[in-house]
């Protein structure tokens, strides 16, 4: 065996071709900052960060999802407020009227007002978010209440929609939005089950609940006939309309809680995906700059030894 | 005087045989860098000695023979060792491709099926608007583009593949050529007793490459003639008769057949080794597969949308529509034929009721769904994972194949180095054998002017 010229130069080269393959990869990874820049740098770790990838876009996409419907259920909220307070002031205005003492023409009086208050009902009722309808159900570019023309004063029959003073034009579908994996949330109420307590829309008021538009419509008719026993009766068909919305509310409430803590949920989900991520994609910067000098010093060496190599000639002996 | 006469005679060899030794280091030397050049020596011989009375007496020196310093071991070592690296080379620029087609940064295939489902979930919240669902539309076609590109790329590492083996292809029969008649020519010199030393050299320097692009086998057979076989054993070189290789084009991918004496065989991939093989391998087999995946995972994505998108209503309230043009179930060639079926956004089926009502997201919901529920046919893989998969599995080949070459590489390095230390030129020997044959140079000078003293000494005695 001997060392000839060529075994020499050989490993030199190599040598130095080795170091600066790795000092490039060394310095793509510190430049990039990931260690993940190829397939094949880890193979195994390919799987977990696509995965990673695709549920941080699924939060971010369940983050503006939540936010919108945050916007939609505070928007109805208002509107539940709103009811609330027409149905407390229609109940001031038939007790007014039942405290009896009032000439005819002042129950026409107070008997108008609570028109004025159904009147505001409807608006609620109809009331749009972005153009649309939020009491419709689906079918949000539909008035959802109009008057029903066929309506006869007195013949409010509950199992007889034809007998309303008010028609639903809406559907009975509230919208579920997906806030989490798997997980479907309704984020609005549907016009007939708040304002007519027939959550399937077939016509026919649930048992235990109440049309809240007949109930007022019944009100203003019996304060116009000055029937007294109609209006206590009435007054608390009214109490239990008012208690039917303040349910829904708390419902919704509670919903919109539910979004929020999901919401706080998410953006912690969302933190944890990112050092998931992180870990298997991004590199060590301290360690990938050690790395890099290591390696420089490592090349320095080698240029060293080669000049030497070539400085050592037996020609300079002979 | 016949004493002195001998003595001259033997100085003269000794010269002679001196200054050709010389030469041949001189040639060593100027070999040094030459690629495969065996070093060569003398080989001295004294001349046969003759009877002066009582005593032999040597006649001199002479080269008998020039040979050249080799071990078939190591040789053949090489050889093998190139079969190995060739392979592996002839895998790597087109899985080098692979991995930038199949690349993990943040704009892939992944995440165009991602963005296309995140928009099904935009789509949702406003399942009348005509901007999401023309997003929709969009983003299915994006993702549809995006299929038809990587199978484009994949079509372009095939075509690539393709044209490498037919350039190599005229390489190869050069090759083939020169070594039968290179066989010849040996042949021809040691027929005389002599080494055909440069010949060998440059014949095996031809084997081995001849090894790393086709995997070759050879043997020596009674002639002492080299014959090369490919390795399914179809002969190459037969003594001094080539055969020949030619790519045949006319097919979709380019075959190889062997011309062998009027007889035409296509050789498959286990007639061959070495580059080829490698490339072939990939292009048959891994390229193969992988495409067979991204079609599956193409014409899946359209079936399940299709499946879900006929029994939804679109804002017309006409139901039975493919959200993608329908492939009939054809899995070949899927990823480049995947097109949204329509471009009016209100036949995007975001409904799942007859009514059609604007609010309605049911059927956008089932739609977003399919992301995490849907399994690719055959497999409990959503589509992210099918994907994932597919990316993984160019990876893995990828990182062994890197690792292969850095290894066939070392080791033709050390088997290089081995063989150099055998065979090749060492400056150091050199210098020290050309001061060896100077001083047996400048001895035999002395030696000869000390017999011209000796016979001027003679002729002045008669004078």
């Amino acid at each position: 065996m001997k060392a000839t010229q060529g075994t020499t130069y050989r490993m030199l080269g190599n040598r130095l071709n080795d170091i600066t393959t790795r000092l490039e990869t060394l310095r793509k990874i510190g430049a990039s900052g990931k260690k993940l820049n190829r397939p094949s740098d880890d193979p195994a770790s390919i799987r977990p960060v696509l995965n990673t990838r695709k549920q941080l876009s699924n939060v971010d996409r369940y983050l503006e999802t939540m936010g919108q419907s945050m916007d939609k259920m505070e928007a109805t909220d208002g509107h539940l407020g709103h009811v609330e307070n027409v149905l407390v002031r229609v109940k001031e205005l038939a007790i007014n009227a039942a405290n009896g003492a009032m000439d005819d023409q002042a129950l026409q009086v107070l008997s108008e007002q609570i028109g004025h208050m159904r009147e505001e009902l409807l608006d609620a009722s109809n009331s749009t978010v972005d153009g649309k309808y939020i009491f419709a159900g689906y079918r949000e570019d539909t008035k959802p209440f109009t008057l029903n023309p066929a309506y006869v004063p007195g013949g409010y029959d509950p199992n007889n929609s034809a007998t309303w003073p008010y028609v639903y034009n809406g559907d009975e579908n509230p919208t579920s939005l997906e806030i989490a994996p798997g997980e479907r949330l309704q984020v609005n109420i549907t016009g007939t089950d708040l304002f007519f307590g027939d959550a399937d829309n077939d016509g026919v008021v649930d048992p235990g609940r109440v049309n809240i538009f007949a109930t007022v419509t019944n009100m203003m008719e019996a304060v116009a006939a000055g029937d007294v026993a109609r209006i206590e009766s009435e007054m608390s068909v009214l109490d239990q309309g008012a208690e039917q919305n303040r349910r829904i509310r708390s419902q919704l409430g509670s919903r919109a809680a539910r979004v929020e803590s999901a919401m706080q949920h998410q953006e912690e989900v969302r933190i944890d995906l990112k050092q998931i991520l992180s870990r298997y994609e991004d590199a060590d910067a301290i360690e990938s700059f050690n790395n890099i000098i290591q390696q420089e010093n490592a090349f320095q060496a080698a240029l060293n030894v080669t000049a030497k190599v070539s400085q050592l000639s037996i020609l300079d002996f002979i | 005087m016949g004493g002195l006469l001998t003595a001259l005679n033997a100085g003269k060899t000794s010269l002679s045989t001196n200054q050709k030794s010389i030469e041949i280091v001189g040639n060593n030397i100027a070999n040094v860098n030459t690629p495969g050049y065996s070093r060569q020596r003398a080989e001295l011989m004294q001349i046969p000695a003759l009877n002066f009375g009582d005593f032999f007496v040597g006649q001199g020196v002479t080269v008998s023979n020039v040979r050249r310093d080799h071990d078939i071991f190591i040789t053949r070592q090489l050889h093998e060792k190139s079969i190995t690296l060739g392979e592996e080379l002839g895998r790597s620029s087109p899985m080098i491709e692979l991995e930038r087609i199949f690349n993990i940064a943040d704009e892939n295939l992944a995440a165009e099926i991602d963005r296309f489902f995140d928009s099904w979930q935009e789509l949702t919240t406003n399942p009348s608007g005509l901007v999401e669902r023309d997003i929709v539309i969009q983003r299915g076609q994006l993702m549809g583009d995006a299929f038809a590109e990587v199978a484009q790329e994949m079509e372009n590492v095939r075509q690539n593949i393709n044209n490498s083996i037919v350039a190599k292809v005229d390489d190869l029969n050069e090759t083939i050529n020169e070594i039968a008649r290179l066989n010849e020519r040996i042949q021809l010199v040691e027929i005389s007793g002599q080494s055909a030393n440069s010949s060998r050299d440059q014949r095996d320097l031809l084997i081995e490459g001849l090894s790393k692009t086709l995997g070759v086998q050879t043997f020596v057979d009674k002639q002492d003639q080299l014959n090369v076989h490919l390795p399914g054993g179809l002969p190459l070189v037969i003594g001094n008769y080539p055969m020949s290789i030619e790519a045949d084009t006319s097919g979709a991918d380019v075959v190889l057949r062997l011309n062998a004496a009027g007889s035409v065989r296509y050789l498959s991939l286990s007639d061959l080794g070495g580059e080829i093989k490698g490339m072939m391998e990939v292009r048959d087999v891994f390229l193969a597969d992988i495409r067979d995946n991204v079609d599956k995972l193409a014409l899946d994505v359209t079936e399940a949308i299709n499946g879900v998108h006929t029994l939804g209503y679109g804002l017309d309230g006409v139901t039975g529509r493919n959200f993608f043009q329908d492939l009939g179930g054809v899995q070949a060639d899927a990823a480049r034929q995947m097109r949204v079926a329509f471009t009016d956004p209100t036949w995007v089926a975001a409904a799942g009721n007859p009514a059609a009502a604007p609010g309605d997201n049911e059927n956008a919901l089932l739609l977003a769904e399919l992301e995490t529920t849907h399994f690719v046919a055959g497999t409990s893989d959503n589509f992210d994972n099918f994907f994932s998969k597919i990316v993984a599995t160019v990876g893995i080949e990828a990182a062994r194949n890197n690792l292969a070459v850095g290894g066939a590489e070392d080791a033709m390095v050390q088997l290089q180095n081995l063989r150099d230390g055998f065979a090749g030129v060492s400056l150091e020997e050199e210098m020290i054998d050309l001061i060896q044959y100077q001083r047996g140079f400048q001895s035999s000078a002395k030696f000869l002017s000390t017999i011209d003293e000796m016979m001027g000494s003679l002729l002045q005695l008669k004078g």
